[in-house]
């Protein structure tokens, strides 16, 4: 199981692309593995949209940037960006990286991701826990995209809003009611042009971690 | 019990499960609470000052509210209600009880929702809803980033000086 996480302890959100295509076969890997992804009661609710169509790609990437641009200037204005940002010293780089996110630019990059995969589930058959069994699948397809050599990105920003997720469904031409299609994300897909910090910062397991009962961090001796 | 407690209690229970499954991305997803009563109204205007004053006259007219006060400004993007005797503001009160803060606003939504539907704004985002302590003591204090086109997307300014 070392591999495994190896796997998962390199893989990255990639949100820059090169314009190489991503073979089918690839594309068929990646849906493969979300296919097996846990589900409750077996139902498997997931359906997968692949897009590779640009202009269909760039009204999704419009879509979000109005998103995300819409939340960050917000933030800005009330200067939560400003703290969470504060790490980045250098004054012009942290004004470049803020003008990124409140832009929305930070969300376009459907437009230069060769594949977007959007992921839903169908509430019309049997279901439970829809959104969870969506989630698995899409870190099922982040990993196997990961282990193929190429990048990958969750993207929930344009969809994060019930008026942006009846946009996001009316581009893909899924039907609209409530009650249809829940639609969680969109996975995009490609060759990676970027190199993210590896590892990224993560809290320690002691940080996260109880033993037998909530707030418990004195590990029991099991021999 | 009133009606109005009890449909108070009911929306009380509905947010706090809401909150409960999706945090605070709960506000995103709440967005067309309260729109089908402004829709029903006739609700005309050329501009977002006509707008929005149409829009407190009906919620004021209906009893949703005693008072609403509102300003625009920060480049534009910064519309700012206060809203007082709300007919919603025991839900408020039980949310935060339960230790949840208060992230839905049906009236700023109604408010929100005529700018898309009659101005053709782009988009709309609740940046934050200030319900005071004591219901008696002031009105509730909204700021939402109200964008009319696209253009309007990091137009960027410090809302705490407007």
């Amino acid at each position: 199981m070392e591999e495994l996480l190896d796997i998962i302890n390199s893989r990255k959100s990639i949100r820059r692309y090169k314009t190489d295509p991503v073979p089918d076969a690839m594309v068929d890997k990646i849906l493969e593995a979300a296919r097996w992804a846990p589900t409750g009661e077996n139902y498997q609710p997931w359906r997968f949209i692949v897009v590779r169509d640009q202009e269909t790609r760039n009204r999704i990437g419009d879509l979000a940037r109005l998103g995300s641009g819409s939340r960050m200037t917000a933030w800005y204005c009330m200067g939560h960006m400003q703290e969470r940002f504060a790490g980045i010293k250098d004054e012009a780089k942290r004004a470049e990286v803020l003008r990124f996110m409140y832009s929305g630019e930070v969300s376009e990059f459907a437009k230069q991701s060769p594949v977007v995969i959007a992921v839903i589930g169908t509430l019309r058959e049997g279901s439970v826990d829809v959104p969870y069994d969506l989630s698995a699948a899409i870190e099922n397809m982040l990993l196997e995209a990961h282990s193929l050599g190429l990048g990958g990105c969750w993207v929930h920003g344009p969809v994060a809003s019930t008026r942006d997720a009846r946009k996001f469904k009316e581009i893909l031409g899924i039907p609209t009611g409530m009650g249809d299609y829940k639609v969680i994300a969109y996975v995009s897909i490609g060759w990676a042009a970027e190199m993210r910090k590896y590892p990224r910062p993560k809290k320690a397991l002691d940080e996260l971690v109880y033993w037998e009962r909530f707030g418990n961090k004195e590990r029991p001796h099991h021999g | 019990m009133d009606s109005n407690t009890y449909f108070n209690q009911l929306l009380y229970r509905m947010e706090e499960v809401f909150y409960h499954e999706l945090s605070d991305c709960a506000s995103w997803k709440t967005e067309l609470v309260g729109t089908d009563f402004i829709q029903a109204q006739d609700i005309r205007g050329a501009n977002e000052d006509e707008i929005v004053m149409a829009c407190i006259r009906n919620i004021k007219a209906a009893g949703l509210a005693e008072d609403i006060e509102y300003s625009i400004t920060g480049r534009g993007i910064l519309l700012k209600l206060k809203i007082k005797g709300c007919a919603l503001m025991h839900k408020e009160v039980l949310l935060r009880n339960s230790g949840i803060k208060p992230y839905s606003c049906p009236i700023t939504n109604m408010i929100l929702d005529q700018l898309i539907e009659k101005l053709g704004y782009c988009t709309t985002y609740v940046a934050e809803l200030a319900v005071p302590e004591e219901p008696v003591a002031g009105p509730c204090q909204v700021k939402a980033a109200i964008y009319a086109t696209p253009e309007k997307i990091g137009a960027v300014s410090d809302w705490s000086q407007q």
